[in-house]
């Protein structure tokens, strides 16, 4: 498919799934004929939560795109790294003990959420290399490790805390029936910064596929463009899961549906991947809001109940070009 | 573009290097002159990776100096030096589906913009692309083709790259003896059509002496012998390196053709 031809199609789905999900609600609104509660409906409460949606899921879908490439590595995502679980233990962390953040524009616990998802990124990376050098495979063992060990420490962080266990359970639900503007303001904030600067060192990471020496040879600052990646999925990483919880496998399977129909350029794949992933996402949500309505799923049930089935469709057509 | 009062392209001033104590490279000294083929041969472990990485500037030397057109190597900056030098690894594991075309196109790094390639980039996609054959297989993804087709394209990577030296890292091992006898007619061409100096770690004696102008011999960190490769590569230096007896049989008309008499000598 010509990205010209991609393009297109992408933004007519995202504007049909947009007015799709203003449209979807427990109140029916008449766009002719609004009242003040409609408009408060429409502009407080639906308005943000599909801006929340659409920036956690293009978030989440360029961590992975990122991580994958960063790593080399087809199976990696802040889910599967046990970035999300870092992430989860600052948020966790943060609730309970009522920690407040030192910089204004992050609140308490998008912080502590960062700072968790950063510090479990340098353990996922200490334990996965040797020598200086990363193996696909002790990546994820590593990644796998230290996610089960910082979910564990959540487990007892809510064992322990009584008065905020509603708000952790609330918390790790997922979800965006309780985005407002404030949560999608901080996703709207974020998440364009971080796919600004994907975007903008494509082309290195595109090198660093090579691998680091070869990269290096071609006059890649390989440690800028590593730790600025590395950085930057743990950001998106951390402002999904604080905007919106623990969603898993939006970040393993959008950026592979992209590089099957688009090819694997970090130009396309990364500006792709955030557009496509947002569009899932608010799909995804408006699914969970109707399905058994008036309660809603998870919306991490919906992305893996039709994305799944999606992705391993795909998966069973490519022609062995993906190299897997 | 061609310059040719650059008598050196790479001048080695006896340089060393080591992980802490221990040296992997010793006092090697070599020049080589624009245009020149030159195989790097010795036995595994010997040093042939380290001393190309030493060359690219990726690893500093210790002791001694390396000059890259009477410069000394370190001081041009990444992209300036990558514009000089090429290098290609030993193949890389590679699993995400790049056309080829996209994949010889990251050979532009150091020349081109961050988001447009200019119709210069384009052209040197397209030349490295005929020079190596593989303009057929432009729009095919890189993890779709064979051993021999794969190593045609990551030449043309580093073909695209740089204007002046290219170091590959066995670049005919793993290939069918059709695709061997190809790469290195493709990478004789391009030192015969575009000047440009190529060193290459090779292992086969026979094919080494067909295709190269120089070799050059590691054992253990250290240079045994460098000169002109019918010189350099016989009975004697064989069995100095690898420890194998060989007979070196030399037909007129032909290259020279070595014969393995027996195994390891006790």
């Amino acid at each position: 498919m010509t990205r010209i031809k991609g393009w297109l199609i992408i933004l007519t789905i995202l504007v049909i799934s947009t007015a799709l999900a203003l449209g979807t609600g427990p109140v029916d609104i008449s766009l002719w004929n609004m009242s003040a509660t409609d408009k408060l409906i429409l502009f407080n409460l639906r308005l943000p939560r599909i801006l929340s949606s659409f920036f956690v899921g293009g978030g989440l879908a360029l961590a992975g795109a990122i991580f994958q490439g960063l790593f080399r590595n087809p199976l990696a995502d802040s889910y599967i790294l046990g970035i999300s679980s870092g992430a989860s233990l600052g948020a966790a962390t943060a609730i309970v003990l009522g920690f407040t953040s030192p910089l204004a524009i992050f609140t308490g616990v998008s912080f502590f959420s960062f700072l968790g998802s950063l510090a479990a990124l340098a353990l996922v990376f200490y334990f996965g290399s040797q020598n200086g050098s990363i193996s696909p495979f002790r990546l994820l063992l590593s990644g796998l490790g230290v996610g089960l060990f910082l979910s564990s420490l959540v487990a007892i962080l809510m064992i322990m805390a009584e008065e905020e266990l509603k708000a952790l359970i609330f918390f790790f639900m997922g979800g965006f029936s309780t985005s407002s503007w404030e949560t999608a303001l901080l996703a709207l904030v974020f998440v364009p910064v971080g796919a600004w600067i994907a975007f903008y060192y494509a082309r290195d990471l595109n090198v660093l596929l090579l691998g680091k020496e070869t990269a290096q040879s071609s006059g890649v600052n390989t440690v800028l463009i590593q730790s600025v990646y590395a950085i930057t999925a743990a950001l998106l990483t951390s402002v999904s899961v604080s905007v919106a919880g623990l969603i898993g496998f939006v970040g393993l399977i959008v950026p592979h549906m992209v590089r099957m129909i688009f090819g694997a350029d970090h130009r396309s794949l990364f500006p792709f991947s955030f557009f496509v992933g947002g569009i899932f996402l608010i799909l995804c949500d408006t699914i969970a809001k109707v399905v058994i309505a008036p309660s809603e799923l998870p919306v991490g049930v919906v992305t893996s109940l039709w994305g799944v089935p999606f992705f391993l469709y795909l998966l069973k057509r490519e022609k062995g070009e993906y190299g897997i | 573009m061609i310059d040719k009062t650059e008598e050196n392209t790479l001048e080695t001033k006896s340089i060393s290097f080591g992980y802490g104590k221990t040296l992997v490279l010793e006092d090697i000294s070599f020049s080589i002159q624009r245009g020149d083929f030159v195989a790097l041969m010795g036995p595994n472990g010997s040093g042939k990776t380290t001393l190309l990485k030493t060359l690219l500037g990726l690893l500093p030397p210790i002791s001694g100096e390396i000059l890259l057109n009477g410069r000394p190597v370190l001081s041009y900056g990444p992209k300036e030096r990558a514009k000089l030098i090429g290098y290609a690894s030993q193949e890389p594991s590679f699993s995400f589906p790049l056309t080829v075309k996209e994949l010889v196109s990251l050979g532009r790094y150091p020349h081109s913009n961050r988001f447009q390639d200019s119709p210069e980039d384009e052209h040197a996609v397209e030349e490295a692309l005929r020079i190596t054959e593989s303009t057929s297989l432009r729009e095919r993804k890189f993890t779709t083709l064979s051993g021999g087709e794969r190593q045609k394209v990551l030449i043309a990577r580093v073909l695209a790259q740089a204007s002046h030296l290219l170091l590959m890292d066995e670049p005919t091992t793993h290939l069918d003896i059709y695709f061997q006898l190809h790469i290195l007619e493709t990478l004789k061409k391009i030192c015969r059509e575009k000047n440009i100096t190529i060193i290459a770690v090779l292992h086969d004696l026979n094919l080494a002496s067909l295709f190269a102008d120089k070799a050059l011999l590691l054992k253990g960190g250290e240079s045994v012998a460098f000169g002109k490769v019918q010189d350099v590569v016989n009975e004697n230096s064989v069995r100095e390196i690898f420890g194998v007896e060989v007979a070196k049989k030399i037909e007129p008309g032909q290259g020279p053709q070595f014969i393995f008499l027996r195994r390891p000598v006790p």
